[in-house]
């Protein structure tokens, strides 16, 4: 069955428009685009992910409706609106993760993707990945898609704290984790880089879009 | 300035949020309890722009180098300058006069507004601190704060706002609604749930009768405050200001606004019960709302 894109109520004063149900790499760059052009018109402020924005709205001064209307509008132009944006099209930066493969992980992943770890490094450094999204965390960015040969799901029990810097991979995606926190990929290396610097013109070393290699250091 | 003399557990200096940074993963952060903060604003003479400084665990205590106007806001909260002043009020401060907010166990939140706004620092667009980023930090005693140019003087002392804490909770149904069958909308709909300990500025934890969503993962989609999101073990989480900008788990319902200060105030071991409206019921409690706290 195919799934036809929908705008749902999120509260009285923000939609959720669901573009698909499964991943789907065209579907990430359409939600951006609707996430662009919702912004890019000041009729409210945009979160895009995988397959869905979230768009909310001054509910002061628009009606639900109207808002509603808005996004069908934004959504009826197609996965091509990414073209469609005057001034808002970006060139995406290219983004280099100086990495050293030392996680507490890496072997554990390697020997689970049957890789040895010169081969799994190979693997994880030897592709450009493009920046899907950034949630969870200031500057945490879903990068894909990881080499289908490398296995790594979700750990079943996440860790209380990883580093800040730990570079991460967890179902066909891989990350920096830009702070602390707890988390549940698997860590196969860190980084130096300050993924997220609040006191920089631009905070987050990685935006959504962008291109990022890791190279081994 | 503003003078910190006692801080309290965790008093952060906080105005109606950072909404530009969300796609860059940073939260929106604000007040927990935008109720009693856009009252305190109000009643000051500020608009929600403004800044003020919100206190979980109490007591906290203060002093301005001149003389303002200020309004002390939260649930169950008690001021005491040189006698005892009424909360929710607009009330007349003397230069150096130290003032004690203080609360019962039932307290989460306090808010201080002073007139003219706490004038810290803005860092990406906002005064709203968010320590575990590095956005600003947890105030301390000895803290020195500018404060903005005075809005009201002694003579707009009095104005009250009323507000009642009590009550069951409106949500509107969904976004991920059909993620859970009838039993289990039902059961979110009418069951009480007890405020777990762990709840914070991110989030009201929930435990009840279990939700269970229907099996299957959801992609991780962004979220808004007030959505009600149901990790597997079917416990529900209210998500407040400092909610991650994302969430991997379905939401079954969303607090509407003006509901959102009531699930934020609810102490550990409090009951709490949800009830369903349209978003059209919703949105007419939010301009009731703002009647009532614009009349100050």
């Amino acid at each position: 069955m195919t799934f036809a894109p929908r705008v749902l109520p999120f509260g009285e004063r923000a939609l959720l428009v669901e573009l698909t149900d499964v991943f789907d790499e065209t579907a990430i760059g359409w939600a951006r685009a609707i996430a662009d052009a919702w912004e890019a018109a000041h009729l409210g402020r945009a979160i895009p992910a995988y397959a869905s924005v979230v768009l909310t709205f001054d509910a002061e001064t628009v009606a639900p409706e109207q808002a509603e209307r808005d996004a069908a509008k934004l959504l009826a132009a197609g996965p091509d609106i990414a073209w469609a944006i005057p001034g808002r099209a970006r060139s995406p930066d290219i983004v280099e993760i100086p990495t050293r493969y030392d996680g507490p992980d890496l072997a554990e992943v390697a020997e689970r993707s049957r890789l040895s770890i010169d081969e799994l490094i190979a693997l994880h450094s030897g592709r450009t990945y493009t920046a899907y999204f950034v949630g969870f965390l200031p500057g945490f960015a879903y990068c894909g898609r990881l080499d289908p040969r490398i296995v790594a799901p979700r750990l079943d029990r996440p860790r209380e704290r990883v580093p800040a810097g730990a570079v991460a991979v967890a179902d066909g995606q891989t990350a920096v984790y830009p702070s602390p926190s707890p988390g549940g990929w698997r860590l196969v290396g860190s980084t130096d880089v300050a993924m997220f610097d609040p006191s920089a013109a631009r905070p987050t070393r990685i935006r959504a879009g962008d291109h990022v290699r890791f190279v081994p250091a | 300035m503003i003078h910190i003399v006692v801080a309290g557990f965790s008093a952060t200096v906080q105005d109606v949020g950072r909404e530009g940074h969300l796609r860059e993963g940073v939260p929106r952060s604000g007040p927990a309890d935008p109720v009693a903060f856009r009252a305190a604003c109000s009643l000051v003479g500020n608009t929600d722009r403004d800044a003020a400084i919100e206190i979980a665990g109490l007591p906290f205590a203060f002093r301005c180098d001149d003389a303002r106007i200020v309004a002390v806001t939260g649930r169950e909260v008690s001021v005491v300058a040189r006698d005892r002043l009424p909360a929710w009020t607009a009330v007349f401060v003397r230069a150096g006069d130290v003032v004690r907010v203080g609360g019962t166990p039932r307290t989460r939140y306090a808010y201080v507004a002073v007139s003219g706004g706490i004038a810290s620092e803005e860092i990406l667009g906002s005064r709203s601190a968010y320590p575990r980023a590095g956005l600003g930090r947890t105030l301390r005693a000895g803290d020195a704060i500018a404060l903005g140019t005075a809005r009201r003087g002694a003579e707009d002392a009095g104005g009250h706002v009323p507000f009642e804490y009590g009550g069951d909770i409106a949500a509107v149904a969904g976004p991920h609604h059909d993620r859970f069958d009838a039993a289990a909308q039902d059961a979110f709909f009418a069951s009480p749930f007890t405020v777990a300990p762990e709840s914070d500025r991110q989030g009201v934890r929930l435990e009840g009768p279990a939700i269970a969503p229907r099996p299957g993962e959801i992609l991780t989609c962004g979220v808004v405050s007030g959505a009600v999101q149901v990790p597997r073990g079917g416990q529900p989480i209210v998500l407040l200001a400092d909610h991650q900008t994302t969430g991997g788990y379905p939401i079954v319902a969303t607090v509407i606004a003006a509901d959102l200060g009531r699930v934020a105030q609810r102490a550990p071991g409090e009951t709490l019960r949800f009830y369903r409206v349209e978003r059209d019921e919703a949105l007419e409690r939010g301009r009731a709302l703002a009647r009532s706290l614009s009349s100050a």
